[in-house]
């Protein structure tokens, strides 16, 4: 028996996981969606189609994705379920792979689909609600496109995504009680200290610090003009890189080492 | 067979609660493990599943480690903690989700288990009672054929029918392959049905030895007035008289009351040691 992976076996348990609390899962997952319709539908009205195409993606894919995260490995909320999912015949790694597939892959598959259908449905509407006789139809038309799935908001959202998800998955096999707020507390207490420590950092270097957020900017006024002081390109890039492929893939790993060491 | 060689565990790594417990469980036995509340049956328990990491020493269960959890050994071993687990499903959608994990699973069986345990629904298991979901849980676990089976307080819960039920289940399924370790405060649930006792307290090992060996060495009695020559191990007094245990120095049969034993074992340990290492 192959007690790592196991094709047959590991299709019992993605089956097992879904159907055991369905109700739970999809109504989650419904939960995000209706929510997001709604930050849609009120940033659209408050600001334009911009903040609401943006909003919705961010909160839509990193926060339901981080609560999907919570709730693939909730057992432990309870000494009954927590001794079950661990003692299910079933290994750590399929175990693990299977709160990964449905957090990471399945989610974020659903949302993206709906997505698309609620900014296109929303975008038709609006074009739909336009006077093709007006003077500045096309200009109006024009100004509204469907949200770029590849762009660079979408990019920068997959990888808080993948960093705040990962996060969540670690912070759910060590925090048994509503680990949501505590992992959101804790990594909050983390981005609140590094905003401290590169404003504390940046003043130590810099005279006449205006504003300074950690990895992306720190600006500094000179006279009646402000400048932004951004990295070397190749330090960047490498930063980058940490937080695009390094970082996340360390969370998400850490997480199968801690379930693997999981006492309970 | 479960090899626990000395095994260290605790909480904190300040305050041990087993420091080099040695033990050794065979098939074929049934097991009662008692103590007092806090004395580290559950713990214990969860250490030969691989719920819990010890300390220090090794246990082996039929050759795996149990902390490595692989489903090789999961799949021969079946721990029921006192509070159980059952999701919102029907009886049928859990033994399918369940069931194809344990290949040795057998659904005739269930059926019968779940008869004689008088449970009988089409409702979903989160709706019953904790005690019809207990006993689904039992029978489920006694379907599934494991070689091992640990149950945590499992008459817990359970009313005074299906405590018998329970009893007289257990004892049916019982064969030469199988082991069960039952751990209980409520001993008198486990009369008549355990092969061998072991009694911890404090982390140590009291005591562990068959129910042939108990009755051999120690003697149950009630008596009037006790003016034996044996040291009491335990007495208590009743509207009859008085309920003693004392060494079995005259090769008397007498009936082991688990309790009595307990208490005898509990308040005694020194001497009990003395008596069963003769």
């Amino acid at each position: 028996m192959n007690n790592v992976f196991n094709l047959r076996r590991f299709g019992w348990l993605f089956r097992k996981t879904i159907m055991e609390r369905p109700v739970q899962l999809l109504g989650l997952m419904l939960l995000v969606i209706a929510l997001d319709i709604m930050i849609y539908a009120f940033c659209k009205a408050v600001s334009g189609f911009d903040l609401a195409q943006s909003c919705s993606f961010v909160i839509g894919i990193t926060g339901g994705g981080c609560f999907l995260a919570s709730f693939v490995y909730s057992h432990f909320a309870s000494n009954a379920s927590g001794s079950s999912f661990l003692t299910l015949p079933a290994s750590t790694f399929e175990k693990w792979l299977c709160g990964v597939l449905i957090s990471g892959v399945l989610y974020t598959a659903i949302f993206l689909l709906f997505y698309k259908l609620m900014d296109t449905t929303f975008i038709s509407f609006y074009h739909k609600g336009l006077d093709a006789k007006g003077p500045f139809y096309k200009e109006l038309y024009d100004r509204v496109q469907p949200f770029q799935l590849m762009g660079f908001v979408a990019n920068k959202t997959y990888i808080m995504f993948f960093n705040f998800a990962g996060c969540m998955l670690i912070g759910t096999l060590y925090f048994n009680k509503a680990p949501f707020i505590k992992v959101a507390l804790v990594v909050c207490a983390i981005c609140f200290g590094a905003f401290l420590l590169n404003l504390l950092m940046a003043n130590m270097f810099f005279k006449d610090v205006n504003s300074a957020f950690p990895y992306f900017f720190v600006y500094v006024t000179e006279g009646s003009q402000t400048g932004r002081l951004e990295l070397p390109t190749g330090t960047l890039k490498n930063l980058n890189t940490v937080f695009e492929y390094i970082l996340p893939s360390i969370l998400w790993l850490l997480a199968l080492l801690r379930l693997k060491e999981k006492e309970f | 067979m479960i090899q626990i060689d000395n095994l260290s565990f605790g909480y904190t790594s300040k305050k041990l609660l087993y420091k080099n417990l040695s033990l050794q469980l065979e098939t074929g036995k049934i097991y009662g493990l008692l103590g007092r509340n806090g004395a580290g049956k559950s713990t214990l328990l969860k250490n030969i599943i691989g719920l819990l990491f010890p300390t220090g020493g090794s246990i082996s269960v039929n050759g795996f480690v149990p902390r490595k959890r692989l489903p090789s050994f999961l799949e021969t071993i079946y721990f029921i903690p006192e509070e159980v687990y059952v999701p919102p499903l029907t009886i049928h959608r859990y033994v399918e989700l369940f069931s194809p994990f344990y290949p040795r699973f057998n659904k005739e069986q269930l059926q019968e288990y779940l008869e004689r345990m008088d449970v009988q629904t089409i409702d979903k298991l989160n709706t019953l009672s904790f005690g019809q979901q207990k006993k689904f849980i039992i029978s489920f676990a006694l379907a599934c054929n494991t070689h091992i089976l640990l149950l945590d307080e499992p008459t817990n819960g359970l009313d005074i029918p299906s405590k018998k039920r329970f009893r007289k289940l257990i004892a049916s399924i019982m064969n030469e392959e199988r082991m069960i370790f039952i751990s209980t405060h409520q001993i008198r649930d486990l009369d008549n049905l355990i092969d061998q006792v072991i009694i911890v307290d404090n982390g140590d090992l009291l005591l562990n030895a068959s129910i042939t060996t108990i009755a051999d060495k120690l003697c149950f009695r009630t008596v009037d007035e006790w003016h034996g020559e044996e040291p009491l191990l335990y007495e208590e007094e009743h509207l009859k008289g008085m309920s003693i245990v004392t060494e079995n120095v005259h090769h008397e049969e007498s009936k082991v009351n688990l309790e009595h034993l307990f208490n005898a074992i509990t308040d005694n340990p020194v001497m009990a040691k003395t008596i069963f290492n003769k």
